[in-house]
C-alpha cells in the first residue's frame, strides 16, 4: 500500500471511529458535576435564564470539591416533564450523573426526583408541589421552598395582626391541588384567627378573565381580598382588580408571588400597597444575602431574583454536602444534607431529616409608591417574616 | 382507479429502508432512550397518517388517545398490577374504543366541523383526566409508572429496564405496527380509503359505506396512538398531563405533515426530525418552536408532500436525468 494510500485511509477510520464521539456528550472530566435542570427554551425560559445563572455562579464560586474544581452542565426541561425525565435517564445512564438541581415546574421535579432516586444520586429543587416533601418525599429529593402551609402562615397572620380590625376575607383560588392546598391552610387559620371567611371564587387553571370573580368579592363585602393563584394568573386577578378600584375599598394580599421578575413586570402603580407574600426578596438584611446580591451585579449587572438566588444556594448546598461527605456517593451526598445548617440567603437555613424540607424565612412585604422607591428595584417594604413549617403528625412525608 | 393490492408489496421498499433505521438509530444517535423517544412518536405520527395521509381525516384528537393509552396501561399496571403485554393490550382495546366513539361522532361531520369536533373531544379528555386528579394525578402527572419485564405464561424473556433493551423492545412493535400498516394500506381496506380521500362523493356512488370505512380507520389509529402513548408512560415511568394535552395533538400532527402524508415511511422521518430539531434548536436559541413554525411553512408552501415527498422526487429527478 502506497503511504498516501494508507493515510488517507487511516484518516478515514479513524474518523469513522470519532464519529459517535462528535455525536455523543462528552464526559465529565471533573469528579464533581452538577446537573442544572433548567427550562432554558419553550414556555418557561425567562424563568431558567434567571435559574442557570444562578447555578452557574454557584458552581464558579465554589471552590475545589475532593480535589478538583466542580463542573456544571445544564439540562433544557424545555418546559416539557417528559422530555426532562427522558435527559435524566439519559445523563444517569451515560455520564453517570448523580447531582441534579432545579426544575421549574412541579411536575417535572416530582418526575426526576423519582428517577435520580432510582439512579442513587441527590437532586435539590425550588419546585412548588408540597407533595415533594410531603406524600411523595424520597431519599433523594430535597426543597428548598417553603410549603403553602407557610406561605399562608407568614403572609395572613402577620397581615392580621397588623390590621386587626380588617375581619372579612375573601379568596380567589385556582381549581387544582396548589390551589386547594393554600386555601385548605388559610381556612384553617382564618378560623384560629377568628377572622370571617365572607367567600371564596373558584377559576380553572385556563382563566384569564377575573372580572366576575372580582364582582362576587365586591359583593361580599370583604375587608381583603386574598389571592391565591400564581404567575400570569395572578398578575391578570391583580391588573384587573386595581382597575375595578378594588384596592380602595379593601386592603389586597398575593399570599404567593414570583418575586422581584414578577414586580418588574407588573410595576409600582399597579404593586403599590398591595400586601405580597415571597421565597425571597434582595433587600433582607444577612450575611449570605449581602454577598449574594453584590456577587450577582458584578457578575451579571442584575438585581438577584427568586430563581437566581433559589439555584444559586441549593446548587451550592450540595457542593457543601459532598464536600462534607467527602464522597460523590450519592447516598452519603444525601446522609450529609440530612439536619445540614448553613448560611443561606433568607439567614441561618436547616434540611430536616424527616421529609427533605428546608427550613428557611418566608416574607410579607408590601408594594411602594413610585416616589418611594430608592432604586428601580426597591419595588416593596418587608413587613415581616419568619418560619412555619407543618410539624408532628401533618409531616405527611414517609421516607422509604 | 383502484390500485390491487400486492401482499409481497408489504416486505419491499421502504420496508427495508424502516428496519436499516430502526438498527442505526440507536447507534448514529447520543442515547438509545432518545432513539426510543422517537421511534415511539413516530408510532404516533403512523396512526395519525392512517386518518390524515390515507383517510384525509385531520384529527386534532390524536393526544386523547395518546394520553388514554398512558394513563389507562398505568394505572392497570399501578392498581390491576398487570403484566407488560396485558397493559399493552388495555391502551390498544381502550384507544380503539375511545376513537371509535369520537370516530362516530366527528365523523358525522366533514371538513372544519370535524376537525372542531376532534379538538372538542380532545379538550374533554384533558379535562377529564386533570378532574380525576385521584386517578391520574392532575397537575402533577401520575407517578410511579413501573417498566415491568416482557413475560409470557409466567415466563420471563426479557428484562427491559436497561436503556438498549427497551429500545429494542419498542423497534421491534414499531416494526410490526409497520408491517400491520402497509398490509393495510395494500388491502381493499386501504385502497378504499383512498378513494375516500380523493372524491367520497363518487365512493359512496359506487356503494362505499364511507362512514363504515372512516371509523374503521379511527379505530386503528385510536389503537396504535394508545400503544405508542402506553410506550411512552412506560420509557419515562410518568404520565404528565401534558401527554393528553392539546399540544400533543399538534405535535403529532407537525410530525406527520413534516415526514410526509400519505407515507409511512416518512412519520419515522417526521418523528425523528422532529425530536432532533427540539434537542439541536433549543440549545441554540431559546425561542426555537418560532424556527420549527417557520420550517413548517416553508415545508407547507413548497414541499408539500413531506420530506419524504422531496426524497421521492428528487430521487425520480435522478432517475429522469439518467434516463
Amino acid at each position: 500500500m502506497k503511504r498516501r494510500s494508507f493515510l488517507k485511509t487511516g484518516l478515514a477510520a479513524t474518523s469513522m471511529l470519532a464519529a459517535p464521539a462528535i455525536l455523543k456528550p462528552a464526559f465529565a472530566a471533573a469528579p464533581v458535576t452538577i446537573h442544572g435542570l433548567k427550562s432554558v427554551s419553550g414556555a418557561f425560559a425567562s424563568y431558567g435564564k434567571f435559574a442557570e445563572m444562578g447555578s452557574k455562579l454557584a458552581v464558579e464560586d465554589f471552590g475545589p470539591v475532593l480535589g478538583a474544581k466542580p463542573a456544571y452542565v445544564t439540562i433544557d426541561t424545555e418546559g416539557n416533564a417528559g422530555k426532562a425525565v427522558r435527559k435524566v435517564q439519559e445523563a444517569i445512564q451515560q455520564q453517570g450523573a448523580k447531582f441534579f438541581q432545579g426544575c421549574t415546574l412541579s411536575s417535572t421535579a416530582l418526575a426526576v426526583g423519582k428517577e435520580v432516586a432510582k439512579g442513587g444520586g441527590v437532586f435539590m429543587t425550588p419546585a412548588g408541589a408540597d407533595e415533594i416533601t410531603g406524600t411523595e418525599c424520597n431519599s433523594a429529593t430535597f426543597r428548598w421552598t417553603v410549603p403553602t402551609y407557610g406561605a399562608i402562615h407568614q403572609t395572613v397572620r402577620p397581615l392580621a395582626k397588623e390590621l386587626p380590625k380588617k375581619k372579612k376575607w375573601y379568596t380567589i383560588t385556582p381549581q387544582y391541588v396548589f390551589g386547594e392546598a393554600l386555601l385548605t391552610a388559610a381556612k384553617d387559620l382564618f378560623k384560629e384567627l377568628g377572622i370571617e371567611h365572607v367567600g371564596n371564587s373558584y377559576h380553572s387553571t385556563q382563566e384569564q378573565e377575573f372580572s366576575g370573580y372580582l364582582t362576587n368579592a365586591m359583593a361580599a363585602q370583604p375587608d381583603v381580598l386574598l389571592i391565591l393563584n400564581f404567575g400570569g394568573q395572578a398578575s391578570n386577578c391583580l391588573r384587573q382588580a386595581i382597575n375595578f378600584g378594588i384596592k380602595q375599598q379593601m386592603t389586597i394580599l398575593v399570599a404567593w408571588t414570583a418575586g422581584l421578575d414578577w414586580f418588574q413586570s407588573l410595576g409600582p402603580e399597579i404593586l403599590e400597597d398591595v400586601y405580597l407574600g415571597a421565597q425571597y426578596w434582595h433587600q433582607v438584611d444577612t450575611p449570605m444575602n449581602n454577598a449574594l446580591v453584590k456577587r450577582v451585579k458584578e457578575a451579571y449587572g442584575i438585581t438577584p431574583n427568586y430563581p437566581l438566588a433559589a439555584d444559586y444556594i441549593s446548587t451550592t448546598v450540595i457542593l457543601d454536602a459532598i464536600k462534607k461527605a467527602g464522597s460523590t456517593d450519592g447516598k452519603a451526598v444525601a446522609k450529609a444534607m440530612e439536619g445540614m445548617s448553613y448560611d443561606g440567603p433568607t439567614g441561618k437555613e436547616t434540611i430536616r431529616a424527616q421529609d427533605h424540607q428546608v427550613i428557611k424565612d418566608y416574607y410579607l412585604l408590601k408594594g411602594k409608591a413610585k416616589s418611594a422607591m430608592k432604586d428601580p428595584d426597591d419595588y416593596a417594604t418587608l413587613i415581616s417574616s419568619g418560619k412555619s413549617f407543618p410539624e408532628g403528625d401533618k409531616i405527611l412525608c414517609k421516607m422509604a | 382507479m383502484l390500485r390491487l393490492p400486492d401482499p409481497k408489496a408489504v416486505w419491499g421498499g421502504t420496508t427495508v429502508a424502516v428496519l436499516a433505521v430502526l438498527i442505526l438509530l440507536p447507534i448514529v444517535l447520543p442515547s438509545a432512550t432518545l432513539a426510543t423517544e422517537i421511534v415511539i412518536f413516530a408510532m404516533a405520527a403512523l396512526a395519525c397518517n392512517l386518518l390524515l395521509g390515507y383517510g384525509g381525516l385531520l384529527s386534532f384528537g390524536q393526544g386523547l388517545f395518546f394520553g388514554a393509552g398512558s394513563y389507562l396501561a398505568s394505572l392497570a399496571m399501578i392498581h390491576g398490577h398487570l403484566g407488560l403485554i396485558s397493559a399493552l393490550l388495555v391502551a390498544i382495546a381502550a384507544g380503539a374504543a375511545i376513537a371509535t366513539a369520537v370516530g362516530w361522532l366527528a365523523i358525522r361531520r366533514t371538513g372544519i366541523y370535524f376537525v372542531m369536533l376532534t379538538l372538542a373531544l380532545a379538550q374533554m379528555g384533558y379535562f377529564l383526566a386533570y378532574t380525576l386528579a385521584d386517578w391520574t394525578g392532575g397537575d402533577n402527572g401520575l407517578l410511579d409508572v413501573p417498566r415491568p419485564p416482557l413475560a409470557l405464561f409466567g415466563i420471563t424473556l426479557a428484562d427491559l429496564h436497561g436503556a438498549g433493551a427497551y429500545y429494542a423492545f419498542v423497534a421491534a412493535l414499531f416494526f410490526l405496527v409497520y408491517i400491520g400498516a402497509r398490509r393495510v394500506i395494500d388491502s381493499p381496506f386501504g385502497s378504499t380509503l383512498v378513494a375516500i380521500r380523493e372524491n367520497e362523493t363518487r365512493a359512496a356512488a359506487v356503494g362505499f359505506d364511507t362512514r363504515h370505512y372512516k371509523m374503521l380507520a379511527f379505530t386503528l389509529s385510536g389503537a396504535v396512538t394508545a400503544l405508542a402513548g402506553a410506550l411512552y408512560a412506560m420509557l419515562i415511568n410518568f404520565v404528565p398531563l401534558d401527554n393528553v394535552a392539546m399540544q400533543m395533538s399538534e405535535n403529532i400532527v407537525i410530525m406527520t405533515v413534516i415526514g410526509g402524508t400519505g407515507s409511512l415511511f416518512g412519520s419515522l422521518l417526521g418523528a425523528g426530525t422532529f425530536v432532533l430539531l427540539g434537542e439541536i434548536l433549543s440549545a441554540i436559541w431559546p425561542r426555537w418552536p418560532l424556527l420549527l413554525g417557520v420550517g413548517l411553512i416553508l415545508l407547507v408552501m413548497f414541499l408539500r408532500g413531506g420530506l419524504w415527498g422531496g426524497v421521492e422526487s428528487l430521487l425520480a429527478r435522478r432517475k429522469e436525468a439518467a434516463e
